[in-house]
């Protein structure tokens, strides 16, 4: 448990920031491999720009919200 | 020598060059050059070896785009780790006094006092500083044999010297801008590695999934220009929040003192 938590803190040491970005990358690979998401494969940079913002966006919105 | 092979391969190599050497320089500033150059020699004995052992067939066997996919995911991971604390800091969330801080307050004694401080290495340093320069050596190695395989005489050579070449350039350009780097704020430093890592770590993870960006590599700097722009809104939002906060909690207690006269009254 303490190599996990170990290369959880060295990876990253932030869940949102772990979820939210597996979840990105969860959905990119659906995009990627499910013919029914072909048109959105164009679009697959611009998707993880947003997704990285809105991850950034959700980890500072908590910190902000803890601090009240 | 094919001259024509020998500056394609250069141009491409340069691109390359870049972008490992500025993850170079930057764990190198940011976190110490022990750490930093390790990363990059580890990378490059790797890459010798796989070359090596694997020759012109470096092509079929490397998986690049899987790589670029897994190099790319751990680059955003650390960025954003990095980018949010820096915005933290900016944004007056997070107190510049912290653990971070006095170690650099107890580093800058040690120098004050005239004694000379060892720099640790930093599992994290060499790390990024290995990636980066693994994956961008193992592209530079793909434009060395597919340009030099596309000539039957002298094609992998000539791309090679090309290359080479590039190499040598970057790392020249490299140490001259290297001292004018570390006058920058330690902060300002961590909050630009923080830019860089999540524009590096996006734009490669896309290509990871096969995504081709316009302009190829040149919309690397338009990554960084948006990342800039949104760091800067989440600043100013969050400095918005702090103030609002405040004006708040001032209001609440005149009005709690404004009652409390009242009862004494």
């Amino acid at each position: 448990m303490k190599v996990i938590k170990a290369i959880y803190d060295f990876l990253v040491g932030d869940m949102i920031i772990l979820v939210g970005v597996i979840i990105a990358m969860l959905v990119l690979a659906l995009i990627n491999t499910i013919s029914a998401f072909a048109p959105l494969r164009a679009a697959t940079g611009f998707l993880l720009v947003v997704a990285v913002l809105a991850v950034l966006t959700a980890t500072l919105y908590r910190e902000a919200k803890g601090k009240r | 020598m094919q001259w024509a092979i020998a500056i394609a391969a250069f141009l491409a190599s340069a691109v390359e060059f870049v972008e490992a050497f500025t993850i170079v320089l930057v764990v190198g500033i940011t976190i110490n050059w022990r750490s930093s150059l390790l990363g990059a020699f580890a990378a490059a004995a790797t890459l010798a070896a796989i070359i090596a052992t694997l020759g012109v067939a470096l092509v079929k066997w490397v998986p690049i785009n899987d790589f670029r996919l897994v190099v790319g995911i751990i680059l955003i991971l650390f960025g954003l780790k990095w980018l949010k604390k820096a915005i933290l800091r900016y944004s007056g969330l997070k107190a510049l006094h912290d653990e971070e801080a006095i170690f650099e307050e107890t580093m800058a004694e040690i120098r004050a006092r005239g004694e000379t401080i060892v720099p640790r290495f930093q599992p994290f340093g060499v790390v990024l500083s290995y990636k980066a320069v693994l994956l961008e050596g193992l592209e530079v190695a793909f434009i060395v044999i597919t340009f030099g395989s596309s000539t039957a005489v002298n094609g992998i050579t000539s791309a090679a010297i090309g290359a080479t070449v590039a190499g040598i350039l970057v790392i020249a350009a490299g140490a001259i801008i290297k001292a004018p780097l570390t006058k920058v704020p330690e902060n300002t430093l961590k909050f630009i590695v923080g830019i860089m890592l999540t524009s590096f770590g996006t734009f490669w993870a896309a290509e990871g999934f096969g995504f081709e960006w316009p302009l190829s590599d040149a919309f690397i700097p338009i990554l960084v220009v948006l990342y800039l722009l949104a760091s800067y809104g989440l600043v100013t939002w969050l400095k918005w929040n702090k103030q609002h906060r405040l004006a708040m909690a001032n209001t609440s207690s005149a009005s709690i003192s404004t009652e409390q006269e009242k009862v004494h009254s």
